[in-house]
């Protein structure tokens, strides 16, 4: 009797972390971005309340209870929906340590927790909506221009990212989405400026948006790339493939002295 | 030479030979494929490794002919004593002295040549001055005047709403877009007005600062703004400014600010400069501070 | 039988068959590393070659044109007809890409051999007497290359050189008195105005390698009239060159060398992408991108610009600004020392003899610790240039790196020297004294062994 209860309550056990750990991953695979921005079955109301647990259990030890902020994290009323699904989708945030500079990596929490979060933060107060960026479509020519303009100085004209100051560094934007590039432009994360909407239109950004994505795999007539880091790369390249080269050729054609015959 | 040495000798040549027609013959394969490639439309990766072989193979055939068939000696070359004897260097002393000599007893003469040779050479210089314009007061100003309306770099007026906190421009005096030593970064750096040094009270009206986006080091655009810690980075050697100071320089090469640009705000809200820059924007020249 | 008859026809004109004799009877001793400077003067060839190529196709100016070639993300944009030429050039000239990407890896070759070059010569001391002219004029040379390079690749007028044109002119400016006036000379005004592309172009394409050719001639000229240095070695002296004839071995050789350097050129033009300045876009004054550097020969001198903290000189009303200690004072102490080298050896080591056999580096430890400091403080300088690239790329902080660096730019060449003096030496004595057993015929008849110790006849 004893071991049927036991193996019943095993069982039990067994089936309930099942369903949990389903459920759980159930979000995990990679949702389109276009419809990123809140699940279409649940209500608004349930989504921000399911946030609201989450971000009291992974978020308010440094922003607070209700997004306050401490003096470990900033107030996040007012950031917006777009703000909060940057950092939690790039991975940026939750920090586990403060004093460490935000990294992209791999997000912490599934899609559907992410949103729930957003709806959350976004209920806080008005700030930047998630953008959609291809619609309209951007424009590539428009882009590159404006790109070269706002973006090169930190990110580099290939999109390679940057050195800035004490160590922290502009990204790469390679594998950066849609809307992610997006919403980094108008939320300024970290050091970044904040390109509003009086700053950009809507349409500059989405062809800022398209000309990024081109840099994913732009043209490179010229063979393999090198990275499209540019002359330092280039100069190794010269010494080691040229001149390195040649300097063995140059053994070969003449090798270590003979005695004479 | 024994014959079985002989033949070994005659086999190591023909196989030389060998080698040596078959680089030569890839070499000419390669250039009719290149022909082939160029006459079809062209490829890059294509032409430049065909290319490669043909001229690689030809080397390598040049190369083998040198080493395995050609005579290899060593062979001995004597050195000459490279200066030449005392008698022929007293002969070219004393041809010399034919021109020399008559030139030192014509002292004035010489004199006289060498005053229109001086002339000459120094009228010849004046050409190079039509290479360019004097520089007089050119580096002192910029375009910016009083009144100067604020414009992006299409040209657009720029108005107190343009910017969100945190947001950054490059900015140009209107009818003077791109010009370099007008180019200014316009930063919103809070809500309210903004006082980088005593005597800039109402420089950075609402939270609006300008400064030369020249670098006072070597000129490059001081285009990386971080907005969290409020800091000016120049991609090419680091130099840093701190944005609400005054663009004080805290790291790098640069020694001075980036003159900033006193802005007030007219009656449609749109931004203008107050006058121009009150120094020389970009990298120090000698007469600078004069 | 037709050679033949070519060669009596031009020997009944000129008069040349004893002159030609001697030339084809020229003995080149044979080392690898006396290649190296041959390797250079065919990446020259190889310039010209394409280069004249790309001068058919070029347009040197600053008149704006819109883009209207195949390179999507450039349509219609507003730029300068130097700049679409290159672009065109890059996509809608059939084989134009190759010829640009192999003429700009022979440009980096051209100079990174010129250098291996000079390191040879320099560290077996083969500018000593009577070769110092032609140390000077391979410096010349050296300097001359450095400058063709630099106009070359801003000729393109894309956003990467123009960064690099501001520094040059700022540069220029810092020089005192005269800076002013030699920047608005050479510019026609303020940065960027509109004449320097085609000014840079006139001298990148005529006056430098008309130069360079001159030079280059000088050099060959002299280098046959002395003959060429050979290390130490059996049956070499002081009087003698020992090798292989011109004609036919050393022509075959050389011809070869020739092929494959321009093989090996051919291979990086087609299958490494160089300077995609479509990427760049074109020149805007008010833009820059991060991890700019210019060409890898000229990377100390960012280095020096980057590292050097910030000091000037000012005083009633003058200035002597930063970038001309970093940029103009570095750079002339540098070429100044290395012009004045061999007179520089000549005095401190009080030998003024001719010298036709090498040293080995490790019999001059003093000189090759000399070499080896140097060479550390430039190679410190090069890692300067591109410190914000190594912060990024290795997620370090780029104000650390420099830091960094200024400390290593002083200490590893004193270290490096040291090690280099302690390695010669250790190696010196290792070398094992070549014999050669001689034998002599004794009054009986019989054979006897003398051990004779044979040093070839080395430098004092």
């Amino acid at each position: 009797m004893r071991r049927a209860g036991l193996t019943l309550a095993a069982l039990l056990l067994l089936v309930l972390t099942s369903a949990a750990g389903l459920a759980a991953t159930r979000g995990n695979a990679k949702a389109d971005d276009a419809m990123r921005g809140g699940k279409d079955d649940e209500p608004e109301s349930e989504l921000v309340a399911e946030g609201e647990d989450l971000f009291l259990t992974s978020c308010a030890a440094c922003h607070g209870a209700g997004g306050v902020g401490t003096d470990q994290g900033p107030t996040l009323i007012g950031v917006g929906a777009a703000a909060a699904d940057f950092q939690l989708s790039t991975g940026r945030m939750p920090l586990t340590n403060p004093d460490e500079l935000p990294q992209s990596k791999r997000p912490a929490f599934p899609d559907d927790e992410i949103d729930a979060l957003v709806a959350y933060v976004a209920s806080l107060g008005d700030g930047p909506a998630i953008p959609d960026p291809t619609d309209p479509p951007g424009d590539l020519v428009e882009g590159g221009q404006l790109y070269l303009l706002n973006c090169q100085a930190c990110h580099s004209a290939a999109g390679n990212g940057g050195a800035l100051s004490s160590g922290r560094n502009a990204p790469t934007l390679h594998g950066a989405s849609e809307v992610q590039i997006a919403e980094a432009m108008r939320t300024g994360p970290g050091p970044m400026p904040v390109f509003g909407p009086d700053t950009l239109s809507d349409q500059q950004v989405n062809d800022i948006v398209r000309y990024v994505r081109y840099l994913d795999d732009p043209a490179d007539p010229g063979g393999f790339s090198l990275g499209r880091v540019g002359p330092v790369t280039e100069g190794l390249v010269a010494l080691l493939f040229g001149l390195v080269v040649l300097a063995f050729l140059c053994r070969w054609i003449e090798p270590k002295e003979k005695e004479s015959s | 030479m024994s014959d079985p040495a002989r033949d070994a000798l005659a086999a190591i040549e023909r196989r030389a030979v060998r080698h040596v027609g078959i680089a030569f013959g890839v070499s000419a394969l390669a250039s009719i494929g290149l022909a082939v490639t160029y006459w079809t439309g062209g490829q890059v990766q294509v032409e430049g490794s065909l290319l490669a072989i043909s001229l690689g193979a030809l080397g390598v055939g040049f190369v083998l002919v040198a080493r395995r068939l050609l005579p290899q000696g060593p062979y001995t070359e004597e050195r000459d004593v490279l200066p030449s004897t005392d008698t022929e260097v007293e002969a070219f002393e004393t041809d010399l002295e034919r021109g020399e000599g008559w030139l030192t007893r014509r002292g004035f003469i010489v004199r006289m040549l060498g005053a229109a040779a001086a002339a000459l050479g120094v009228a010849a210089l004046f050409p190079i001055r039509s290479l360019g314009p004097n520089p007089g007061r050119t580096l002192f100003h910029t375009k910016w005047r009083r009144g100067s309306l604020v414009v992006d770099e299409q040209g657009n007026a720029v108005t107190v709403d343009t910017l969100d906190v945190g947001g950054v421009l490059t900015v140009f005096p209107e009818g003077h877009l791109e010009v370099e030593d007008s180019q200014t970064l316009l930063i919103r750096v809070s809500d309210d007005s903004v006082v980088t040094r005593s005597g800039r009270e109402d420089w950075a009206p609402e939270g609006y600062v300008a400064y030369s986006k020249v670098c006072t080091h070597a000129g490059c655009p001081v285009g990386l703004y971080q907005q969290d810690v409020k800091e000016l980075l120049c991609p090419c050697h680091q130099s840093t400014f701190d944005v609400v100071d005054g663009a004080r320089p805290i790291f790098g090469p640069a020694t001075r600010s980036l003159p900033q640009l006193p802005l007030t705000v007219d009656d449609d809200g749109q931004l203008r400069a107050q006058d121009d820059y009150d120094e020389p924007v970009g990298p120090g020249f000698w007469n600078r501070g004069r | 039988m037709i050679v033949k008859r070519l060669a009596r026809w031009f020997d009944d004109r000129l008069g040349a068959s004893g002159f030609a004799r001697t030339a084809l009877n020229k003995v080149f001793p044979d080392h690898w590393s006396f290649m190296l400077g041959e390797i250079a003067m065919y990446s020259f060839v190889i310039l010209i070659i394409t280069g004249v190529y790309l001068t058919f196709f070029f347009t040197p100016g600053t008149r704006e044109v819109v883009y209207n070639g195949s390179y999507e993300p450039l349509q219609g944009v507003t730029m300068s007809e130097a700049y679409e030429s290159v672009v065109r050039i890059s996509f809608d000239v059939r084989a134009g890409l190759v010829m640009r990407q192999i003429h700009h890896w022979a440009a980096l070759l051209f100079i990174a051999a010129i250098i291996a070059h000079l390191m040879r010569i320099f560290f077996t001391g083969a500018f000593r007497r009577p070769r110092e002219i032609n140390w000077m004029i391979g410096v010349s040379m050296f300097l001359l290359a450095l400058g063709n390079g630099f106009t070359g690749y801003s000729l393109p007028d894309d956003q990467l050189s123009g960064t690099g044109l501001r520094i040059a002119y700022s540069v220029a400016l810092s020089i005192p008195v005269v800076g002013t006036w030699i920047t608005f000379l050479i510019w026609g005004g303020e940065f960027p105005g509109t004449e320097a592309i085609t000014r840079f172009f006139v001298i990148h394409i005529l006056i430098i390698p008309a130069l360079l050719a001159i030079l280059l001639t000088a050099h060959l000229v002299i280098l046959v009239r002395q003959k060429h240095t050979q290390f130490a070695g059996p049956g070499r002296t002081d009087r003698n060159v020992v090798g292989a004839h011109l004609w036919p071995t050393f022509m075959a050789k050389t011809v070869g060398l020739f092929f494959l350097t321009f093989g090996v050129l051919a291979a990086l033009g087609g299958l490494a992408q160089i300077n995609p300045i479509w990427l760049w876009g074109p020149f805007e004054p008010a833009a820059v991108s991060s991890g700019s550097q210019p060409d890898w020969y000229l990377g100390w001198l960012e280095g020096s610009l980057r590292l050097l903290p910030h000091w000037e000189i000012r005083a009633f009303g003058f200035e002597i600004p930063n970038p001309f200690f970093s940029g103009v004072l570095l750079p002339s102490v540098t070429f100044g020392v290395i012009y004045a080298w061999p007179f520089l050896e000549a005095r401190f080591t009080k030998d003024r003899a001719e010298h036709h056999v090498l040293d080995r580096p490790r019999d001059r430890p003093v000189r090759t610790a000399i070499g080896v400091a140097v060479l550390t403080f430039y190679v410190v300088l090069f890692a300067a240039g591109a410190n914000d690239v190594l912060a990024s790329r290795f997620d370090l902080s780029v104000n650390q790196v420099t830091w960094v660096l200024r400390g290593m730019v002083l200490v590893l060449p004193v270290v490096a020297a040291l090690l280099a003096y302690r390695l010669c030496r250790e190696l010196a004595a290792l070398k094992p004294e070549p014999t050669m057993v001689t034998l002599e015929r004794t009054a009986s008849g019989g054979f006897v062994e003398a051990e004779v110790e044979v040093e070839a006849e080395a430098s004092s």
